[in-house]
Order: C-alpha cells, then structure tokens, then sequence
C-alpha cells in the first residue's frame, strides 16, 4: 500500500495543481467581483469536485484508457509526473497551462516508448476537442450574452435585485462548475492510474459503496480540494486583474459557459445520443477548462462587436495545443527511459 | 438559514424603497421651490414664505437622512460591489442638487432682495426651467436603477433644460445690468440668478456622471 501510495503521489500533486489553477476558472471571476466570499466558494467548489470526480469521473478516464492502458504503477507515476513538470514549465514560460493536453502528451510518450500502438482515431477525436472546446464554448457564451442582454433589457428588474440573482447564479454555476471539473479533469489526475489501481470497494452507509477506481478519484478530488484551499487564492488575483474589466454579468456567463462545456464533453450518454441522432459525437475526453474561459471571452468579445479582445491570449491558447503534449511526451519518454533503466522498474506489463 | 434569506430579502426591499424615496424627495423640491419662489415675488419675507422656506429645510434634512442610509445600507450588506462606488458618488451628486435647493430658497429670506416687477416673468421662467431639470434628472437617476433606456431619454431632456436655463439666465443677468439700478442691487440680483441657474449647472454635471455609470451598468 505504501508503494502505491508513493508512486499515487506525482498523480495527487497534479491534483493539487487542478485544484489550484483551475478553481480559479470556476469561482475566481465571482471571488474577483467580490460577489462571493473566498471560502463560500472554495467550499461549495470543493464539495462538487469531489461529487463530480466520484460520481462522473471515469468516462473521461475511460478515453483516456483507451489512448493508451497504463497497466504499471511505476509507468503511471512517470506520465503523470511528466505532466506534472511540463504544466510547470509551461506556468513558468506564461502559456496557457492546460493539465488536459499534457496528459495525453505523456500517455502517447509511453506508447512510443513501450511500443505500444496508439489509437490514433482516439488521439485524433481528443486533438479535434481541444479546439472545439473554445469553440464551442465561445459559441455558447455568445447565446447566453445575447439571451440574458435581451432579458435585462425588457426585464427592468431593480439593480439590487439583479445583484441578488447574479449571486444566486454565481452561487449555482460555482456548483456546476466544481462538478464539472471533477467530472472532467480528474482523469487527469487519477486516470493512468486506473489500470494499476488497488484499493477495494469502500461502503458509504448501507445503500451505495464506492468501487475501487471510485476510492482513487475520490483521492485525486480531495488532493484537488487541497490545492483549492490553499493556493487557488493567489490564483484568483492574478486572473482577478483580468477580470475586473468585466461586469459580474459577463464573468458568469463565462463561467457558466465553461462549466456547460466541461460537462459536455464528460457525459458518456450525450455522446450515444448524439452517435445515435447520426450526428458527430462530443467525446468524453479532458479538455482544458482555462482555454474554454478563453473561447467564452474572446466569443463575447466579438459579440460585442470585437473590440478589446486580447488577441495575444487567442495566441496563448493555439500554443497551448502544441507545447503542453509536446513537452509532456518528451519529458514522459525520458523519465520512462530513466524509470526502466536507472531505477529498474517495470514500465509495461510483459 | 431560510429566516436570514428572507431578512435579506427585506433588507434588501427597504432598501429599494429608501432609494425610491430620494428621488421622491427631489421632485417634491423642485415643486416646493417653485412654489417658494412665488410666495416671494409676490409676498417677500411673509409668514407663507417662512413656512414653505421650513418645508425646503425639512426636504434637504429628509434627503440627507435617506443619503447616509443608502450609504451605510450599500455597505453593511455587502451589495452590488461592483457598482456600489458609482451608486454613492450618484447619491452624493443628488444630495448636492438638493442642498443648492436649500441654499438659494435660505438665502432668499435672509438677503430678502429686492427684485424689479419687470423682472419677474423671467425670473420665474427661469425657476421653471431649472425645477424641470432637477426634476427630469431625478427621474433619470431613478430609471439609472431599473431602465437604462428611459435614464437615456431624460437625460436628453436635462440636457435641453440646462441650455434653456443658460440662455434665460444670460439674457435676465443682461437686461439686469442694462437698467438704471444701483450696482449693488445689479450685483445682488445677479448673483442669485446665477445660483438659480447654478442648480441646472449641477443637474447636468450629475447626468453626466450617470451616464458614465450607465455604460458600466451595460453587459
């Protein structure tokens, strides 16, 4: 237990690192705007991270799985180590830090490195994700931005009401954000891990018992909880100088577009849905939640008739998708080789 | 947890309410005023005029309570922290307009001067315009709070008021100082045209600022 516990460890650092940068996409604008309070928010985010990652965690996961199986702790520890330092540099560097991609980056370093094939129909669907997640964000937003411009246009609701159901929504896409992201992103974190996974079900109360792989995510949400509480603040500052440019309107709607697109691509059953209506599935794949506030930024931006929109960060996020798997998926071979021929530890299962 | 949501919620109606009640305050000036300025030119220092230079004071006095509760009101509940700046600046602004009010109807009977009949008819002209510029910047300042479209429209209206009001003001302070009175009383009689005109000065600086405001409210 102690050497799964050890070699977890590189896979809950990157939890904690989920828990630090991302939980500023969800609650950082509302925080920013001073609409809600820090610890309000961190909490109702935390306690949704966890639901999200235990109850929808593993369809992510599963796509993960299938880009490439994992199957020893020693090989999960160095991808999601690898991961771990390639988002680091990338932080370091000021690029748009996306864990997502640097997982995948590192999964196809082990495929290349234990010769593994890779399914390159899977690896294609999750590179088309990554730029339809902004995409498909920013469309979002646009429709929400004109739909709630035109509602508080003929509602003429009292400026203090508003301020009391932009709280309430702030309070509620916090929620769904936290869910979404635990539902998304904690494959990233636990998800090479899967395959290696060891612990047994654990029953919660008489009805419901968590399975194994669910006590893992469950592990990775509470590392991800961690990084919440104690770094996400300073997070929320620095996108808080950002932010401030918005109204508490714009930043929810950002918000919430994000979270719908995070969801989107965790559900296993709207992608049957939609292979069922003949139409192109959304893969239950992890897609960045930092380039999906971007597309919900930049499509309100151009809703507005495309002025102010920092055309750098649109740059960012492109570079995002080549840098973060690519440093990852060099890093993840060289710690792979160092795994296997320095510590002599079995990288893939004979 | 359900009794506080709903003391909030009260809270935050009463609110709305004294808000409300502000703007009420102004309109009830700018016809006091009016009414005041009548009861001069007709009557001078009388007891009519006494009482209704009492309502003025009682006016200010209410609209300088309503103020301060909006104020300590904005912050002990935390509200619209994005806007809360802007909403005491706007209320500050308001106080002022009502506090001129005050000054010009206050000095009236203390200077007790003593204006030419011919002067009267643009004198009141005058008091007019400005009293309809208080009045349709307080409506404006109220739509600021619920109808964006409607603060635009009336503040068109200050705008045009305002211009009107110059306009009286320059041609009653010429025909003043074209007469055969003494420079004194040319002096003094300017001088509260000036400060009559002064109100709709200060409505337009106010909408100005409620604009500005206005294109923050904007998502």
């Amino acid at each position: 237990m102690f050497t799964y516990l050890f070699f977890l460890s590189s896979g809950l650092f990157l939890g904690w690192s989920l828990g630090a940068n991302d939980a500023s996409n969800i609650f950082g604008t509302a925080v920013g705007t001073k609409m809600l309070r820090f610890g309000f928010a961190a909490l109702i985010a935390s306690v949704f991270i966890v639901l999200g990652s235990v109850i929808s965690g593993q369809n992510t996961a599963d796509t993960l799985n299938t880009l490439g199986g994992i199957d020893t702790l020693p090989a999960a520890f160095s991808v999601s180590l690898s991961s771990a330092l390639a988002v680091v540099l990338m932080l370091k560097s000021g690029i748009s830090v996306s864990i997502s991609q640097a997982i995948v980056g590192g999964i196809v370093g082990w495929n290349v490195y234990t010769s593994n094939k890779t399914d390159t129909e899977t690896l294609a669907n999750i590179c088309a994700s990554w730029v339809f997640c902004p995409i498909i964000s920013g469309l979002i937003a646009v429709g929400l931005y004109l739909i709630v411009k035109k509602i508080m246009h003929h509602s003429k609701i009292h400026i203090l009401w508003q301020d009391w159901i932009i709280r309430l929504g702030m309070i509620l896409t916090t929620a769904l954000g936290g869910y979404a992201l635990g539902a998304n992103n904690m494959a990233n974190v636990v998800g090479v891990f899967v395959d290696s996974c060891i612990f047994t079900p654990f029953k919660l109360g008489r009805f419901y018992t968590l399975s194994g792989v669910q006590v893992l995510f469950l592990l990775g949400s509470l590392a991800a909880c961690v990084g919440v509480f104690t770094y996400s603040k300073k997070a929320i500052k620095n996108v808080g100088k950002n932010v401030l440019s918005f109204s508490p309107v714009v930043a929810w709607i950002v918000i919430l577009s994000q979270s719908l697109v995070l969801i989107l691509f965790s559900s296993q059953k709207l992608e049957n849905f939609l292979i069922s209506l003949d139409l192109p599935p959304l893969p239950a794949v992890p897609v960045s939640s930092t380039q999906a506030v971007i597309g919900a930024i930049v499509g309100i931006g151009l809703a507005k008739g495309g002025k102010g929109i920092k055309w750098s960060l649109v740059l960012k996020l492109m570079s995002g998708w080549v840098a973060s798997p690519l440093i990852a998926f060099v890093l993840s071979y060289v710690t792979l080789s160092f795994m296997e021929n320095v510590f002599r530890q079995p990288v893939v299962l004979p | 947890m359900f009794n506080v949501k709903i003391s909030l919620f009260a809270r935050t109606r009463e609110l709305e309410h004294i808000i409300d009640r502000l703007h009420d305050k102004i309109i009830e000036m700018t016809m006091v005023f009016k009414e005041a300025v009548d009861i001069y030119l007709k009557e001078r220092r009388s007891e009519n005029y006494r009482q209704t230079s009492k309502k003025i004071k009682q006016i200010e006095h209410d609209s300088d309570k309503l103020r301060r509760e909006i104020e300590s009101r904005l912050y002990e509940q935390n509200l619209i922290p994005d806007m809360r700046g802007n909403i005491l600046q706007l209320v500050e602004n308001l106080d002022r307009v009502i506090n001129l009010f005050d000054e010009v109807a206050h000095k009236f009977y203390i200077e007790q001067p003593d204006i030419p009949e011919c002067y009267y008819e643009q004198l009141q002209t005058l008091v007019q315009q400005v009293s309809d510029c208080a009045e349709n910047m307080a409506i404006s300042s109220r739509a600021f709070f619920r109808d964006l479209v409607t603060l635009r429209d009336y503040s068109k209206k200050v705008y045009l008021l305002e211009h009107q009001s110059d306009k009286t003001s320059a041609k009653l302070r010429k025909a003043v100082f074209d007469s055969e009175l003494e420079l004194a009383r040319k002096i003094q009689i300017n001088t509260f045209v000036e400060e009559v005109a002064d109100i709709a000065d200060l409505a337009e600086d106010c909408i100005d600022a409620l604009l500005i405001f206005a294109i923050k409210r904007e998502i």
